[in-house]
């Protein structure tokens, strides 16, 4: 259209000005979009626990709370329950590096009957269950790492005093990247039994997989029922309520982060309407020229108000590209933090970059558009003189 | 409303006053102004410096309403039009030559002249060929591609003039048209709007200050002080005559 390659002259015209503010949008827009991308991915993990039939059984008093070894096996007794094993952060740095990747010592047997959407090769998984310094691994640290089976791994313990001297069994496929390393629960305990560790037997938290979905408060119930009255009441929840927990804990968090949008957004409004104003005050005599030519009022101030949207759009879509690469990026470098694609947590929060940028366009040309509009063709065409 | 009949009337200005507010101060610029224009005249206003000749222009063209008094220029009654009614007017009657020839910079010689037909319902063919032969009428098609900065002042203007005589509107106004022009630039401007009021029988308002382009229109008109003080037959009307 002939209107618009008018505007794209007009944002031409001051090239520098212009690319500027296209950057300060798309720079702004770009760490709006990383910022929602994050809350995106928890969004993604509870949805996800939430079609797992999985619970959780931990101490009553949290993570720090032990739960005694002996508890998984009367959790496996528990009616429904198709499978469940000790699951126990070990937390240890890889050479120098603090949090390489995470690490469970669990069970062998049992731990992908509690994760049947996981695959890995029987043999490999069966040399997993034999070798009692065996690991499996994430295929995605594998790669990362140029890993393979055979290779041995070496994690100095940070919470514990004792060093795994592990070799990679297998590795294994998931759906979603769980950066994750599995070794045998029963390495750790013995070792920490040698160093006369005090606190042993310890399965750290049990993950269960129930049978069906209806079964699952039952379930709940009866497990916390049973060991109420022990030494260490638990309490169960589904794995997306234990999703949920994390995510409450970042719950001031997330209405920070919101309002940092905001306030991005905001801000960024009164750069982008002050370049409008700028680029219509160098165009008074022009306006005017158009004014006497006969263009309507209408006219003007949608080219004047094309011309912001134009100019945030463009940011817009800079800022959403490069805040999804980053996050991408993120994926791939840290996955404990972003541990999903952009692609596995699409929403609407995508869009999200872009309706700011929508909006900006408007906010900030909506003023010097009405003046441009209204100006006086006399008094434009007399500056000329 | 047709314009074939020759001698219709085109402009009558009756009784005009008109005046300035700015604060508190009212500027008296024009009073009791009376003039007519037929179809086909060509008309200079001159007078000292802030006499409000381009005041009578911008009334005449309107872009602005008079204080008390009548401007009918083609049928309307400009003091009584709204600001969008006088807009969508003057895209149909009036084709504007200024002196500093205002071309939109970032617009080529064949966009600038193409501008005022975007407001009017031409397919693009058509618009190709209004553009095109106003641009022949001024003598420029070999540099529509080129932008305003890529072309001295004498094509400027013509290229500005091409801009006005696109719409082929009834009237030209121009605001001292040669002004900034050198001499034999200044002397084909003239030349042009002298064909644009024989050969294509545009009514013509220019003002200027140079007694020489002035003696290029059929009639010429003083201003002094916001009054018209004398009507002059120009040489060339007296020449046409005998
Ligand atoms: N928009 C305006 N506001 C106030 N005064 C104006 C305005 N336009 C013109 N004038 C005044 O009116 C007088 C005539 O101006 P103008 O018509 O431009 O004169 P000329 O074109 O003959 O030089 C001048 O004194 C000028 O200052
Ligand atoms: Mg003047």
């Amino acid at each position: 259209m002939k209107t618009f390659k008018y505007i794209w002259r007009n944002i031409r015209r001051n090239p520098i000005r212009s690319l500027l503010t296209i950057l300060s949008v798309g720079f702004s827009l770009a760490l709006m979009t990383v910022l929602y991308g994050f809350l995106a991915s928890q969004e993604t993990w509870k949805n996800g626990a939430a079609q797992a039939n999985r619970i959780v059984v931990m101490n009553i008093q949290g993570f720090s709370g032990a739960l005694p070894i002996s508890a998984v096996d009367d959790v496996r007794a528990t009616q429904s329950v198709a499978a469940a094993v000790p699951f126990a952060w070990f937390g240890g740095s890889y050479q120098d590096e603090q949090m390489p990747f995470a690490q469970f010592a669990t069970d062998p047997n049992s731990v992908f009957d509690v994760w049947p959407e996981y695959s890995i090769p029987p043999g490999e998984l069966t040399a997993f269950k034999t070798n009692r310094q065996g690991c499996v691994l994430d295929r995605r640290i594998a790669a990362r790492r140029g890993w393979k089976v055979g290779d041995r791994v070496q994690l100095k313990g940070a919470i514990y005093p004792f060093d795994l001297d592990l070799e990679i069994s297998g590795i294994f496929d998931s759906p979603k990247n769980t950066d994750s390393l599995y070794f045998h629960w029963n390495y750790l305990n013995e070792g920490l039994k040698q160093q006369s560790y005090p606190n042993i037997d310890n399965a750290g938290t049990i993950f269960a997989r129930i049978s069906s979905s209806d079964s699952i408060p039952t379930v709940i119930k009866s497990i916390d029922d049973k060991f109420g009255s022990s030494d260490t009441p638990t309490r169960s929840q589904t794995e997306a309520a234990f999703a949920q927990m994390f995510v409450d804990m970042l719950g001031n968090v997330q209405v920070l982060i919101r309002n940092i949008g905001l306030a991005v957004v905001f801000s960024l409004s009164l750069v982008t309407a002050n370049s409008m104003a700028m680029a219509i005050r160098e165009r008074v005599t022009e306006i005017a020229v158009l004014k006497a030519i006969g263009f309507p009022r209408s006219r003007v101030l949608f080219m004047v108000l094309g011309e912001a949207c134009t100019i945030s759009m463009l940011g817009g879509f800079l800022g959403v590209g490069m805040g999804c690469l980053f996050l991408q990026g993120m994926n791939r470098l840290l996955p404990q933090f972003f541990p999903f694609t952009v692609m596995e947590m699409l929403g609407p929060w995508i869009s999200y970059g872009l309706i700011a940028a929508a909006l900006l366009g408007l906010i900030s040309g909506i003023v010097p558009a009405i003046r441009a509009a209204q100006m006086s063709v006399i008094d434009g065409l007399r500056r000329i003189a | 409303m047709s314009n074939s009949n020759a001698g219709e009337t085109v402009v009558v200005v009756r009784e005009v006053c008109k005046e300035f507010r700015r604060d508190q101060l009212t500027i008296p610029v024009l009073s009791g102004i009376n003039l007519q224009l037929s179809e086909g005249d060509y008309l200079a206003l001159m007078g000292p410096s802030g006499s409000g000749k381009t005041t009578l222009l911008n009334l005449i063209a309107g872009l602005d309403r008079p204080t008390a008094g009548d401007v009918i220029v083609c049928g309307q009654n400009l003091g009584q039009s709204s600001e969008g009614e006088l807009a969508k007017w003057r895209s149909r009657h009036v084709g504007f030559i200024f002196q500093m020839y205002n071309l939109i910079p970032v617009l080529t010689a064949y966009e600038n002249v193409e501008l005022p037909l975007t407001l009017t319902s031409l397919s693009r063919r058509q618009r190709d060929d209004h553009v095109k032969a106003a641009l022949e009428v001024v003598g420029l098609q070999d540099r529509m591609d080129h932008y305003p900065r890529q072309l001295s002042g004498g094509q400027e203007q013509r290229v500005a003039i091409a801009r006005a005589i696109v719409t082929d509107p009834t009237l030209l106004v121009a605001d001292e048209p040669t002004g900034d022009l050198d001499a034999k630039s200044a002397g084909e401007i003239l030349e042009l709007l002298h064909r644009l009021n024989t050969e294509f029988r545009k009514t013509i308002v220019m003002v200027t200050h140079d007694p020489n382009a002035a003696a290029r229109a059929r009639r010429i008109l003083h201003l002094e002080k916001g009054l018209l003080v004398s009507e002059v037959v120009s040489s060339r009307a007296k020449e046409s005559v005998q």
